[in-house]
C-alpha cells in the first residue's frame, strides 16, 4: 500500500497545480483583454489614415502611404491584423495600395526569407502573405515549397502560386499531385484555374503527363476556363484513357466545353458496360452540352438499372430544352415502369419550379 | 476452535478480496483521470498547433472555389414542429459554395411536415428515391418548394427511428459528401466549410469529419445562430459544460490525432456518401448509430486494406441543448450508454485485435476499460471503499488522504480543461462563465459523476438484456425565441 508520506506529498503538489491553474486561467484572461485593448489604443491613430488611403485616388496616395509605412513597429504591429483582413476583403485601388503599403514596409522581403525558416508555421504565413500580395518574384521559391515537407505549408504555396504563379508554375504544380508528398488535386486544379489565359498551354502539357492524377487535374482545368481548342484531345482521353478517373473528368470536361466534338465520345460513355460513375457523369455531361441529338440515348437511359444513371439522364433532358421535355412527356405518359416514374418526377419537380439549371453529377473518385 | 475456523478463513478471504478490489479501484480511479490528463495534453498540442497555422487554414478560399466539394446536408425530425422551420431556415443559411439540406420527416405526429410546408411553400412531387441503402420505413411523400431556387427536400416517412430516417435521407443526397445534423443544431455560419476541410485537405484519404458540438443551455441564440456563449446558470448545466470540454473537445480531439477516434457526434458530422453506402449506411437496430457508423467505417477500411482518415475538426462550432432537469440526463446517459454496450458486444472481435491496428489495440480496449465499465468500477467503489475500512481491510486514515488526492486530481483534470479552452478559443467573454465552469469543475465528483454512475450502469444493463428500444419518445419544443433552451432527450454529443 502507498504510504501516508507519498499521499500527503501528492496532495500538496496538487494543490499547487490547482493554484496554478486558476492563476492561469485567470491570467490569459487578464493578458488576453489587455492586449486588445493595447492594440486597440495603438492603432486608433492611425486608423483614419488607412481609410483614406482605401478611399484615395492614385495620386492622393503617396503621401498617405509614407505616412504608414514609417509608422514604428508596434503601430504596425497593431495594424497589421486589420490590414491582413483587409487585403482579402478589398479590390481594385484599394488593394493595389495595401500591396504597396506592405511592399513599402517591406513584407514582401520578409516573406520572402521567412519562407526558408525553420518555422513550419512561419513558412506557411509567408507564402500566404506573397500570395495575397499576388508577389511575382517570390513563385520560383514558392515552387520550390510545393515539396516541403509539411503538409499544410505546401498547400499554403499552392494557393499562393495561383495568386502570383505564371506559366512557369505549371509544370510543378502538376509535379506536386503525386509522390510522397504530394498536394490534394483540389488544390492543385483551384491554382491552376486561377493562373488565367497565358498558362493554358502548360496546362495542356498536363494531357499526355505519365500520371493519371495530373491528367484529369490538367482536363479538369481546360474544362474549367473554357479551353476549347483542346476538345478533340479531351475527347482522346475520354475514349481512350486507362483509368477511369481521367475518364470522368473528361466527360465533365467535354460537357462544359459544350463543342459538337464531345457529342460522338459522351454518347459512347453512357453507354450499358461503362462504369456507373462515367455513365453518371456522362448523362450529366450530355444535358450541359445541351445537344438535341443526344435526346434519343438519354430516354434510353431513363430505364437504367442504375437510378442515378437514370435520374441523371432525365435531369439532363429536362436542361437540354422543348426536345428533351417532350422526351420525358412521353416517357411518362407511357404504360409505367422505372423510366415513367423517373420522366413523371423530373417533371414534377420542374412544374413547382424547383428543378435545378445545371445538372450535378457528383460522383466521388 | 475448530467450527470458528472457516469463518476465520472465511473472513479473511473476504478481507484479502476487499483490500485487492479497493486497490483496484484506486488504481483504476487514478489511471481513468491520467488518460483524460494524457488526452487533454495531446489535445492542447493541436490547438496550439492549429492556432499558429490559422493564418494560412485558406478558409476563405474553400468559402468561394467551385470546386469545395457539394454536400447534402441530412436532417432527421421527429415531432419538431416547433422549431423546424427556424432550424432548417438556419441551415440554408450555411456559408458554403454549395450545399441542399434533405429534411427526413420521421412520421412526426405534431404537424413538423406542415411547419415546413408553411415556411418554404411546399409543394408534393413525384420522387424516385434511389434505394443505395435499404430502409425499413416507407418514404410516403417527397416535397420541393415552389418556384424557388431553395435547394431543400423534404421527404416523409413512417415512423422507423432517427438511423432509418438518416438512411432515407442519405438515399436522397445528390452530393458526395452527406453531412449528418440534429434538427435541434445550432450551426455557426462557418460550420460546414469547417468540417468540410479536411475533405478539401486530404481528400483521397479523408472519410468522415466530426466537428464540436457544445452546450446551447444559456446562451444567447439569435435566427438560429449562437451570438453569445455563455454557462448557464444551473449547476448541472455548468458540470455538463466542464464535461463536455473535458469528454467531447478534448477526449475527442486527442483521438483523432492518435488516429483512432471512435465517436462523430450524430449531431453533426460529415461522411463521404460512398464509404457510407458501402458499409450500408446507419444501423437501425443499434442505439448509438452514429458512433456505431464510425467503428464499422473502421472496420470495413481496414479490412479494405485502405489508407483511410476519420478525423475531429477542433473548432466550436455546433450547438446542442443538454439536459437541465435530471430525470432527462438519466434518460440520456442511460441510452448512451446502452448504445455504447450494444456497440461493443456487436464488434467484439475487433477488441484487442491487432488486424484493426490502433483502433483494435487501444482504443477499443480504452472504451471497454474506461468508458464501458467505469460505472461499474465507480459504484463497486462505493460499496467496497466504506466496507473494507469497517473490516480494517483500509486504514481509514489513509483513505480518506487518498479520497482528498484523487479528488484534487480530477479537479485538476477538470481545470486543465478549463484552461485549455480559455487559451484555445475563449467562447466566453465574461467573468462569471469562468468561475460557473470552475464550480462545475469543483461539483462535478461530488454526487454528479455518482448518480450518471448509476444511470449508465442501468443502461449497461439494458444492453446486457437487449430490452426493447423506445424510439420517438424524446421531449423536444425546440429553439424559439432569443436564448430559449428547452429539453431533449438523447442524441450523443
Amino acid at each position: 500500500m502507498i504510504s501516508a508520506g507519498i499521499v500527503r506529498g501528492a496532495l500538496l503538489i496538487l494543490l499547487a497545480v490547482v493554484l496554478v491553474l486558476g492563476l492561469l486561467i485567470v491570467g490569459n484572461r487578464l493578458v488576453r483583454r489587455h492586449r486588445e485593448r493595447r492594440r486597440e489604443r495603438i492603432a486608433a491613430p492611425v486608423r483614419g489614415s488607412l481609410l483614406q488611403l482605401l478611399c484615395a485616388e492614385e495620386d492622393e496616395q503617396t503621401e498617405l502611404l509614407n505616412r504608414l509605412a514609417e509608422t514604428d513597429r508596434r503601430t504596425w504591429a497593431a495594424l497589421e491584423p486589420t490590414l491582413t483582413a483587409l487585403l482579402g476583403k478589398v479590390a481594385g485601388g484599394a488593394r493595389t495600395a495595401l500591396v504597396r503599403l506592405y511592399e513599402l514596409r517591406g513584407a514582401a522581403v520578409d516573406a520572402v526569407a521567412d519562407l526558408s525558416s525553420r518555422s513550419a508555421a512561419r513558412r506557411g504565413r509567408a507564402a500566404q502573405v506573397l500570395g495575397q500580395l499576388s508577389h511575382r518574384p517570390a513563385a520560383p521559391s514558392l515552387c520550390r515549397l510545393l515539396a516541403d515537407h509539411d503538409p499544410e505549408v505546401r498547400l499554403a504555396a499552392t494557393r499562393a502560386l495561383g495568386r502570383c504563379g505564371g506559366p512557369e508554375a505549371v509544370s510543378y504544380l502538376l509535379e506536386a499531385l503525386h509522390g510522397p508528398r504530394a498536394v490534394p488535386p483540389a488544390a492543385v486544379t483551384r491554382a491552376l484555374v486561377s493562373l488565367g489565359p497565358e498558362a493554358q498551354r502548360s496546362v495542356a502539357t498536363g494531357l499526355e503527363h505519365p500520371q493519371p492524377l495530373a491528367r484529369a487535374v490538367a482536363i479538369e482545368v481546360l474544362g474549367a476556363t473554357g479551353v476549347v481548342s483542346r476538345t478533340s484531345e479531351i475527347a482522346r482521353a475520354l475514349r481512350e484513357d486507362p483509368q477511369i478517373e481521367v475518364r470522368v473528368k473528361a466527360a465533365r470536361a467535354l460537357g462544359r466545353l459544350g463543342m459538337p466534338e464531345g457529342l460522338e465520345p459522351l454518347l459512347a460513355a453512357v453507354r450499358p458496360g461503362q462504369p456507373v460513375a462515367l455513365r453518371m457523369v456522362g448523362a450529366g455531361a450530355l444535358g450541359t452540352l445541351g445537344a438535341v441529338a443526344a435526346t434519343g440515348p438519354l430516354a434510353e437511359l431513363l430505364g437504367d438499372p442504375d437510378r442515378h444513371v437514370a435520374a441523371t439522364a432525365a435531369r439532363a433532358l429536362l436542361q437540354i430544352g422543348p426536345e428533351g421535355r417532350a422526351e420525358l412527356q412521353a416517357a411518362a405518359d407511357d404504360s409505367g415502369g422505372p423510366a415513367a416514374a423517373q420522366a413523371r418526377a423530373v417533371l414534377a419537380e420542374s412544374a413547382v419550379g424547383a428543378a435545378r439549371d445545371d445538372v450535378r453529377a457528383e460522383v466521388a473518385l | 476452535m475448530a467450527a470458528g475456523e472457516p469463518w476465520a478463513s472465511l473472513l479473511g478471504a473476504v478481507h484479502t478480496l476487499i483490500t485487492v478490489c479497493d486497490s483496484v479501484v484506486i488504481v483504476y480511479f487514478l489511471a481513468i483521470n491520467t488518460s483524460y490528463l494524457v488526452l487533454i495534453l495531446i489535445a492542447l498540442g493541436e490547438f496550439v498547433r492549429t492556432l499558429r497555422r490559422a493564418p494560412f487554414a485558406g478558409h476563405d478560399e474553400a468559402a468561394t472555389s467551385p470546386l469545395t466539394p457539394p454536400v447534402s446536408v441530412i436532417m432527421p425530425a421527429h415531432n419538431q414542429a416547433a422549431g423546424i422551420a427556424e432550424a432548417v431556415r438556419a441551415m440554408l443559411l450555411l456559408r458554403y459554395p454549395e450545399f441542399e439540406v434533405v429534411v427526413v420527416d420521421d412520421g412526426s405526429t405534431d404537424g413538423t411536415l406542415d411547419a415546413l410546408r408553411e415556411a418554404f411553400d411546399l409543394a408534393e412531387v413525384e420522387y424516385v428515391v434511389p434505394d443505395d441503402i435499404p430502409v425499413r420505413g416507407r418514404v410516403t411523400s417527397v416535397h420541393l418548394p415552389r418556384g424557388g431556387p431553395v435547394r431543400l427536400v423534404v421527404a416523409r416517412k413512417d415512423n422507423g427511428g432517427k438511423a432509418d430516417a438518416l438512411n432515407v435521407g442519405i438515399n436522397l443526397a445528390r452530393y458526395p459528401l452527406v453531412c449528418m445534423v440534429d434538427a435541434d443544431s445550432i450551426l455557426d455560419s462557418q460550420a460546414l466549410l469547417a468540417v468540410a476541410k479536411p475533405f478539401c485537405d486530404d481528400p483521397q484519404r479523408v472519410v468522415a469529419s466530426g466537428g464540436v458540438v457544445g452546450l446551447a443551455n444559456g446562451c444567447t441564440v439569435v435566427a438560429g445562430r449562437v451570438v453569445e456563449a455563455r454557462v448557464p446558470p444551473d449547476l448541472l448545466g455548468r458540470v455538463q459544460v466542464v464535461e463536455y470540454l473535458r469528454a467531447f473537445l478534448l477526449g475527442r480531439t486527442g483521438w483523432s490525432k492518435l488516429g483512432s477516434l471512435l465517436i462523430i457526434a450524430g449531431a453533426f458530422g460529415l461522411f463521404r456518401k460512398d464509404a457510407v453506402v458501402a458499409v450500408g449506411g446507419m444501423d437501425p437496430d443499434c442505439i448509438g448509430e452514429d458512433a456505431e457508423l464510425v467503428i464499422r467505417l473502421h472496420k470495413h477500411m481496414r479490412e479494405q486494406g485502405r489508407d483511410y482518415r476519420i478525423v475531429f475538426v477542433a473548432e466550436p462550432i455546433s450547438w446542442s441543448e443538454a439536459p437541465s432537469q435530471r430525470k432527462v440526463l438519466a434518460h440520456q446517459r442511460r441510452r448512451w450508454h446502452r448504445g455504447l454496450t450494444e456497440i461493443l458486444l456487436k464488434h467484439r472481435r475487433m477488441i484487442g485485435n491487432p488486424r484493426y491496428g490502433r483502433i483494435g489495440l487501444l482504443a477499443l480496449p480504452f472504451y471497454v476499460v474506461f468508458e464501458l465499465l467505469a460505472p461499474l468500477v465507480e459504484l463497486a467503489g462505493l460499496v467496497l471503499v466504506p466496507l473494507g475500512v469497517l473490516m480494517g481491510a483500509v486504514d481509514a486514515d489513509f483513505l480518506w488522504r487518498f479520497l482528498v488526492v484523487a479528488y484534487v486530481y480530477a479537479v485538476v483534470v477538470g481545470m486543465v480543461s478549463v484552461a485549455v479552452e480559455e487559451y484555445a478559443f475563449h467562447r466566453f467573454t465574461r467573468w462569471r462563465d469562468v468561475w460557473g465552469g470552475l464550480v462545475g469543475v469543483v461539483a462535478e465528483n461530488i454526487g454528479y459523476r455518482q448518480l450518471t454512475a448509476w444511470w449508465r450502469l442501468r443502461g449497461m444493463w439494458d444492453g446486457l438484456r437487449r430490452s426493447p428500444q423506445v424510439w420517438g419518445a424524446m421531449t423536444r419544443a425546440g429553439f424559439d425565441s432569443p436564448g430559449q433552451v428547452t429539453e431533449k432527450g438523447g442524441d450523443r454529443a
